[in-house]
């Protein structure tokens, strides 16, 4: 009897100390402060990119989970844009981002070091709705409806 | 320099700044695909497209378009959100458990199988994996609103970085 309890509290303790996924309550809890609601996270590194909405208005936020703060991104949020989808480059100097604007949805780059965005257009076009940029943010996969289905459009970028 | 060479340069700066696109094609069959994941590498491309009715993540080596299989992610469907680590080992998926939607994280090294279940018994809703694969970011719903998680998984998975890249082992040390 005492064998088996031997043998089960030891079944036990390994599988307490198995390894396991931990929240980060210190990052959580930045995250969950500072806006209202937030969704469609991409992580590059140490960079976290996402839609966060304050005030009733969605903009694009890219926080550097190094030192905890969030990183200015001067031209890129437009009164007039409402985002729909982010990815983040693992330099954090870069941004692919789908949005609506003037009733029409576009894909555009950001680069952190300019400052400004650039429309990257569809060929042929479409309307993109999810966006992916590989490490070095010269690779993007975009999601675009056309025709009444959804394509993978692959673009590289200088 | 004549005006219409300037003009013709400055119209080639134009298209190069635009970048060249391509169709990611459609491998076995051409079906609908969606929730494009590239790796950090840019050698992978996980998307979700459709097999027999069923939202299924199709992972393609993007060198010679070939479709690698994904024994693990063979069932639970429907998938979604597919992310992919730096050079294409670890994928990480939204998978359906009974009425609850479930987290994993695949390991193509070793075939081996990580589920992330959220505290609180929340259910996932979109997902990325950091490209080294240390750390994951869930978004769930919490009392109505969306909210981003970070979870550590660095107990839990080695790290897949770049090649090349140098590790923090300290130097050795040239005395005795």
């Amino acid at each position: 009897m005492i064998r088996v309890a031997l043998l089960f509290s030891l079944v036990l303790v390994s599988a307490c100390s198995s390894p396991r996924p931990t929240p980060r309550p210190d990052l959580n809890g930045l995250l969950r402060q500072s806006v209202n609601s937030r969704r469609g996270p991409s992580l590059g590194g140490r960079w976290l990119a996402s839609l966060g909405q304050r005030n009733g208005r969605e903009r694009v936020e890219l926080i550097d989970l190094r030192s905890r703060s969030p990183v200015p991104l001067p031209g890129l949020n437009r009164a007039d844009a409402q985002p729909i989808s982010v990815s983040v480059s693992a330099d954090g100097q870069r941004l692919a981002v789908v949005q609506q604007r003037e009733d029409r949805t576009e894909l555009v780059l950001y680069r952190r070091n300019v400052g400004a965005t650039q429309r990257l257009p569809l060929d042929p076009p479409g309307v993109p709705r999810s966006v992916s940029l590989d490490g070095s943010g010269r690779r993007l996969a975009v999601q675009v409806s056309r025709n009444g289905r959804w394509d993978v459009d692959l673009i590289r970028l200088p | 320099m004549p005006r219409s060479l300037l003009i013709l340069l400055a119209s080639l700066a134009l298209v190069g700044c635009n970048g060249r696109s391509e169709r990611a094609g459609g491998g076995l069959l051409a079906t609908s695909q969606q929730a494009p994941a590239l790796s950090g590498s840019g050698e992978w491309l996980a998307v979700v497209s459709d097999h027999g009715g069923r939202p299924t993540v199709q992972l393609r080596r993007l060198s010679d378009g070939s479709v690698v299989s994904v024994p693990q992610l063979s069932r639970h469907q429907p998938h979604s959100s597919p992310s992919l680590s730096w050079n294409g080992r670890y994928l990480a998926a939204i998978t359906q458990r009974g009425r609850r939607r479930l987290a994993v994280v695949t390991d193509r090294l070793n075939g081996r199988m990580h589920p992330l279940p959220l505290p609180g018994g929340r259910d996932p809703v979109q997902l990325s994996l950091a490209p080294d694969a240390q750390q994951i970011a869930l978004q769930v719903t919490d009392q109505g609103r969306w909210r981003v998680e970070l979870l550590d998984l660095s107990d839990l998975l080695e790290p897949d970085r770049p090649p090349g890249q140098s590790l923090s082992t300290p130097a050795l040390s040239s005395e005795p």
